[in-house]
């Protein structure tokens, strides 16, 4: 506990300074962020929940560089990355970013190794391959190298998705819905496989979930309701 | 490992898109039968072309060589004098003139009679070959037949036909002409000029080694002849052959045109299918571009894949349009190596460079509306 004290001092690597977002659904205007200010540091591992419609996702993808926020400003440890072109902000998520998702979304065509390698694979990345084994075995995967995803079970799918999430080293993790389409006691792998990842490779995760199960796990849990972030912190869940 | 798995590795694109056809088989076998089908119109249609141009060109014969010069009628000039000759002899050197005299002229041998063409020719061996007997190099006395003329009466060299109210020993009998040609001798008797009463000749055959030579002489006929007054007439096939060629060109434009029809064709099934496989896979691309591919590497493994079934579809076309190309060469002018000349070549290069843009510009479409989606939208659930 030491340390996780310790990392809590440091800078924070993502933050959200006072984020809106609107969407003008053909004439309708929708708040789907009402002013969010949030920070995760490294080796963080920070639940997000909250009721359909709360605005978990459209959080997430700002925080993931996939949508701009409306107003506020989004940092990248420490740099303003609010208003980047296309390009840039693909080639920030490639560097600093992983993402997992409730379907996995893993390429059927390509074998395991091969859907871990995917980000890579239209760069020059000699030893892409490699880490892809490496990070394969790393969550148990090294038995499965060359399958693909339809020989796979669902955790195990998820395991992959987490390694592609991982073949660049981000220092973000950003989770939608990781335990979702999983049963309790592969999504408790999935979790306990999370929290060995922000522990040896200090990266910050940020969970969405409506997953209970998820915030005992993570840090802290934050919710949100409506677009706006509820004041009081789940901080008595995680000492269940 | 194999040269594709090779390939693979060193442009993951190619993997991808090579992953991505396999994963509808039936349907990128259908898009890339569209483009086998407008491929193989193409090449084999342009192939059919050049092998007809060949057949006529066989069928036509030597004529692009012959140059023809009669009197010009027009300008009262009624026949053409030994001078005339000796002039014509002049302008075009290094080619045969063989001048003409022609009447026609009632041929008896026995009952049996008929009216055929009668030519004064001093050496009709410089135009003709034999079958039987043989053609001499002057002929002086006797005569040569024509091939519909010996059928008719069953002649062979050494038998006597009458032509008018002479009597001629048949010398030789000619072999049958194929080609059209002015002075055609398949129904014709030929003398000796001087058994002509006229003095002057009908008409002057030039035969030239080439299509361009006999063009030559024929214009250094006109400038000498028509130098000062309108003397002869010049007539040369080759310009004929000029026509045949030009209306060879056309034809093959018009079928080649065809041909690319079913290649556009081709190529809307092909956007057809890319469309449809971007549109299945809309969730997988916005992964691809939320990791972190740029819109540009999308757009490039889409136009990969249109590409891939564009070169699949053009060789297997090319390959069937050669074979076609060699069963027609066999069949129509007996000779299958005629097909691997260079301008059925040129039409094979070109019908699958035309499928592979075809296809490519297919893939533009939808690769653009694909990449252009963002990975937001993309994967809403």
């Amino acid at each position: 506990m030491s340390l996780r004290e310790s990392t809590k001092t440091t800078e924070p690597i993502i933050e959200l300074r006072d984020v809106v977002k609107r969407y003008d659904t053909g004439g309708e205007v929708v708040d789907a962020l009402k002013g969010i200010d949030f920070a995760a540091k490294p080796g963080e591992f920070v639940a997000v929940m909250g009721p359909s419609g709360s605005g978990k996702s459209t959080m997430l993808n700002v925080l993931g560089l996939l949508d701009a926020p409306t107003e506020g400003t989004v940092l990248l440890d420490g740099r303003d990355v609010t208003d980047l072109s296309d390009e840039e902000q693909t080639k920030e998520r490639k560097r600093s970013i992983g993402f997992v998702f409730q379907n996995f979304y893993l390429i059927p065509t390509l074998t395991a190794t091969e859907n871990v390698e995917m980000p890579t694979l239209f760069g020059d990345d000699p030893d892409a391959r490699e880490r892809a084994e490496d990070l394969l075995r790393r969550v148990g995967l090294g038995d499965r190298l060359d399958h693909r995803p339809n020989e796979l079970s669902g955790g195990q799918k998820q395991r992959v998705a987490i390694a592609r999430a991982l073949i660049n080293s981000p220092r973000i993790l950003l989770a939608d819905e990781p335990t979702g389409n999983l049963d309790q006691k592969t999504g408790r792998s999935v979790l306990e496989l999370f929290l060995e990842l922000t522990e040896e490779r200090d990266v910050a995760i940020i969970a969405v979930t409506h997953d209970p199960q998820v915030s005992k796990y993570a840090d802290r849990t934050i919710t949100l309701v409506d677009g706006r972030m509820q004041d009081w912190e789940m901080a008595g869940v995680t000492d269940q | 490992m194999s040269l594709l798995d090779d390939l693979s590795r060193r442009f993951p694109a190619l993997l991808m898109a090579r992953r991505n056809l396999s994963r509808n088989q039936l349907r990128s076998g259908l898009a890339v039968l569209g483009i086998i089908i407008g491929v193989f119109a193409i090449a084999s249609l342009g192939m059919f072309g050049t092998t007809l141009r060949a057949g006529a060109t066989d069928q036509l014969g030597d004529i692009g060589n012959e140059v023809v010069v009669s009197p010009a009628f027009s300008e009262g000039v009624t026949e053409l004098t030994e001078r005339d000759v000796t002039q014509i002899e002049r302008a075009a050197s290094g080619t045969t003139v063989v001048p003409v005299k022609q009447r026609q002229a009632l041929v008896t041998r026995g009952d049996e009679r008929t009216v055929a063409t009668l030519y004064g020719m001093e050496r009709p061996g410089a135009l003709y070959t034999a079958t039987d007997g043989r053609v001499p190099d002057r002929l002086r006395q006797g005569a040569v037949v024509g091939s519909g003329v010996a059928e008719r009466f069953g002649l062979q060299a050494g038998n006597s036909i009458t032509v008018d109210e002479q009597t001629y020993r048949i010398v030789a009998v000619l072999t049958q002409q194929d080609g059209i040609s002015l002075v055609d001798p398949n129904n014709a008797v030929i003398v000796s000029p001087t058994d002509f009463e006229a003095d002057g000749y009908s008409q002057v055959v030039v035969t030239a080694e080439t299509g361009e030579a006999a063009t030559a002489a024929a214009d250094e006929i006109r400038d000498t002849l028509n130098g000062r007054e309108e003397r002869v007439t010049v007539f040369e096939l080759s310009s004929i052959t000029e026509g045949i060629n030009a209306f060879f060109g056309i034809l093959n434009a018009f079928l080649i045109g065809i041909g690319s029809i079913s290649l556009l064709v081709a190529g809307v099934s092909i956007l057809n299918v890319m469309l449809m496989s971007t549109v299945e896979r809309r969730e997988e691309i916005g992964v691809l571009r939320a990791v972190g591919v740029q819109k540009r590497d999308v757009i490039r493994m889409i136009l990969l894949e249109a590409a891939l079934l564009g070169f699949a579809g053009g060789v297997v076309g090319a390959v069937l349009a050669l074979g076609a190309g060699i069963a027609l060469n066999q069949f129509v002018i007996d000779d299958a190596l005629a097909t691997f000349q260079p301008v059925n070549l040129l039409y094979l290069v070109l019908a699958v460079g035309f499928g592979l843009i075809t296809s490519v510009l297919s893939g533009l479409y939808p690769a653009w509306k694909a990449a252009g989606e963002r990975p937001v939208d993309a994967l809403r659930k």
